[in-house]
Formats: C-alpha cells, sequence, structure tokens
C-alpha cells in the first residue's frame, strides 16, 4: 500500500492506465464497504465506478497520495451516501444480489446456520438508519480509529462514537427479538 | 437493561448478536472481473463528454458566437507526455469536433477537460502569450474549464496552460506546424461577423 503515492504520481504525469492498480488494489475492500451500505450489487458497483472516476478527475487534490486509500474511501463513502439517499431506503432484496452470500454460512467465530442466517443478519443491518450503519462497517468492518472515521465522514468523533454505540444497541435489539 | 449491555468497542464484539454482524459484514465482495475496464472507459468517455460542439440550448442562445472552437478533450499530462511518443488510446480525438474555424461570430468558447489541475490559462497571440491574461474557469463538470473570448477575424495561434507550468496543444485543432520544442500551437481560425 505504501507505493500508492507512486502510482499516484504515475497516472498525474499522463498514465492513465496505471490507475488500473490503484484500482485492483482497492476494489474489493471498496466493494464490500458498498455493498454493505447500499444493499445490492448493482448501486454498489455504480457508486464505486462513480467514487473511482471522480477520484482520478481530482487525483491532482490528492493532498497525500501515499493515503489514496483513504481519500478515495472518502469519495466512495459520499457516493453512498448521496446513492442511498437517492434511493430512499435500503432494499430488503440485498441478499438474493449477494452472490458473497452463499459462501458466508457459518463464519468461524458465529454459530451461523448458513443463507438464512445471513440474510437475517443483512437485514438487520439494512434496517439501520444509513449513518449508523456507515459508522459500524468503518469501525467494525473496516477497522477504523475513530480519527481515520471522522477522516472520511468529515463528522466529529464523539458523533461517531454515539452512532456505532446506537447501531449495536439498534442490531441486538433486531437480532435478539428475533430469538427469544 | 442498558448496564446489560457492553458499551466500549471491544465489548461490543463480545457481544454474540453484535459478532455474528461484523462475521458476515466481513465477507469479502467482489466487484465484475471487468469492473476496471469500465472505469477506465468511464474515464475516457467523461473526456469525450465534455465536447459540446452544438448542445442544442446553447447554440439559440448563442447563436452568434462561434460554438466549441478550440475544444480540447485531453486527459491531464498525456498531452505533453503522449505527444512526445505515442499518441495514447485515450486521447479523444476520433470523436472530437472538425477543425475550429469559426464562420460567422468573434465569440469563440475554449473548453478542455483538465482533471486534477488547479489552475488553467488560455494563452495565445490574441493575449501576448501571457498566462495570466485569460484564466479558464472550472465548470460544474469535475476538471473541465472554459473561457469564452472575442477574437478578432484572422488565423489565431493558441495553447493551454495547466497549473502555470504545462503546456498542452489541442488536438482537435490544426497545428501550427513544428514548434521549436514542446507542444506546436493549436490554431483557430475566425472569419470574422458577417
Amino acid at each position: 500500500m505504501s507505493d500508492d503515492g507512486a502510482i499516484v504520481r504515475q497516472v498525474l504525469a499522463g498514465d492513465t492506465d496505471a490507475y488500473r492498480v490503484l484500482i485492483g488494489r482497492h476494489q474489493d475492500r471498496f466493494a464490500r464497504f458498498a455493498f454493505r451500505m447500499l444493499g445490492n450489487r448493482e448501486d454498489a458497483e455504480e457508486a464505486l465506478q462513480d467514487a473511482f472516476v471522480r477520484a482520478y478527475r481530482a487525483l491532482g487534490q490528492c493532498a497525500d497520495p501515499d493515503r489514496f486509500d483513504n481519500w478515495c474511501f472518502r469519495i466512495l463513502a459520499n457516493r453512498c451516501r448521496t446513492r442511498g439517499a437517492r434511493r430512499g431506503r435500503y432494499e430488503a432484496t440485498f441478499v438474493p444480489d449477494e452472490p458473497a452470500l452463499q459462501s458466508a454460512a457459518d463464519p468461524a467465530s458465529t454459530n451461523g446456520t448458513g443463507p438464512e442466517e445471513a440474510e437475517e443478519v443483512y437485514r438487520a443491518l439494512g434496517l439501520l438508519d444509513e449513518a449508523s450503519r456507515e459508522s459500524f462497517l468503518l469501525k467494525y468492518v473496516e477497522e477504523l480509529t475513530y480519527e481515520e472515521m471522522a477522516e472520511i465522514t468529515g463528522d466529529s468523533v464523539s458523533a461517531l462514537k454515539m452512532r456505532v454505540k446506537r447501531a449495536c444497541d439498534r442490531l441486538r435489539q433486531l437480532l435478539e427479538a428475533k430469538h427469544v | 437493561m442498558s448496564d446489560e449491555i457492553p458499551t466500549g468497542d471491544e465489548a461490543q464484539l463480545r457481544d454474540p448478536a453484535i459478532a455474528r454482524v461484523v462475521a458476515y459484514a466481513r465477507v469479502p465482495a467482489q466487484v465484475r472481473a471487468d469492473f476496471a475496464d469500465r472505469v477506465l472507459a468511464d474515464i475516457r468517455a467523461g473526456a469525450l463528454a465534455v465536447v459540446p460542439v452544438r448542445r442544442s440550448g446553447e447554440r439559440r442562445r448563442v447563436s452568434r458566437l462561434a460554438l466549441a472552437a478550440g475544444i480540447a478533450a485531453l486527459m491531464l499530462g498525456s498531452a505533453w507526455a503522449g505527444r512526445m511518443t505515442a499518441p495514447r488510446s485515450a486521447e479523444p480525438a476520433a470523436l472530437a469536433p472538425a477543425a475550429p474555424t469559426i464562420a460567422d461570430g468573434s465569440v469563440v468558447r475554449f473548453v478542455i477537460a483538465a482533471p486534477g489541475a488547479s489552475t488553467v490559462a488560455l494563452v495565445g497571440d490574441f493575449n501576448a502569450w501571457n498566462v495570466g491574461a485569460t484564466p479558464l474557469q472550472a465548470t460544474e463538470r469535475e476538471g473541465v474549464w472554459t473561457v469564452t473570448v472575442p477574437l478578432p477575424a484572422g488565423r489565431h495561434e493558441y495553447a493551454f496552460v495547466v497549473d502555470g507550468v504545462r503546456w498542452l496543444s489541442d488536438p482537435n485543432a490544426p497545428r501550427a506546424g513544428t514548434a521549436d520544442f514542446g507542444p506546436a500551437n493549436s490554431v483557430v481560425t475566425v472569419t470574422g461577423q458577417t
């Protein structure tokens, strides 16, 4: 990851194809975030594509090319917010569109029982308000610090902590209610 | 009840319900195999899309203007480096408008796609090649800059200067012969108002 800066400089020097390297390095991580935020592959890929294109066009404004990933992630988060707001609701059709679901059954750290449980979990995630879902994903899936989250979202650390807490409370409520 | 709920970030992960969500949410997601191709195509298409030679509404509003004479859809950096070697496939010249001869106007709109640029200036014989004289304005489209300037009838040589240092010729305009160094100047011809 450390030589993202070199690739960024290569792109800025006119080598557009070098941008493929940056895309290849980060697309899977970014895709996971977009899929979880938006709930379906089509919206997620569109948001991701939009983010990479916008990042390319603004590449000269990337203040720290070595941290291209965080900078681009910020653009992606904005695109997901915009797309999510335009669409209105997180769609409960998440699961059928998610090919990864088939391999998601029974993650080692859970007592997962298969696609049914995955569907339940993803649906609970989708029922969070967008800001809480974003904060939850950044904290526990991307494993960012609150300072990094603040950099990406533009929100304060205290607001983010509150959202993470709220997201956890809501998820617990949704999932435990189902099982009790 | 809230006393029973873990509140620290690590404690949250020890909660079985939260751990379950995190485990599923961390399942990798992958994009389609041609994803990077589509991004690159979009980037290049976006550059092409800035060539508004005769948009219907604009044409009427500025019917006395010569529209989009020196339209350059360059990817920043590719012009200089590309011209010194082989043209890059990203060069948008294939869909570019015809050579900029201005048939019935004396005001010319110049457009350039310069992603990542901080400043873009138009220089030419009409402003004594003064980099500070005719700055382009960023448009609503990211990376796209434009300026409209009155030009007297005649043949004018020009170029764009990005970030004050990078001189770019217009790939969609005729070149003014071989330059002594760097990119050749571009040419726009204004035939004058009738």
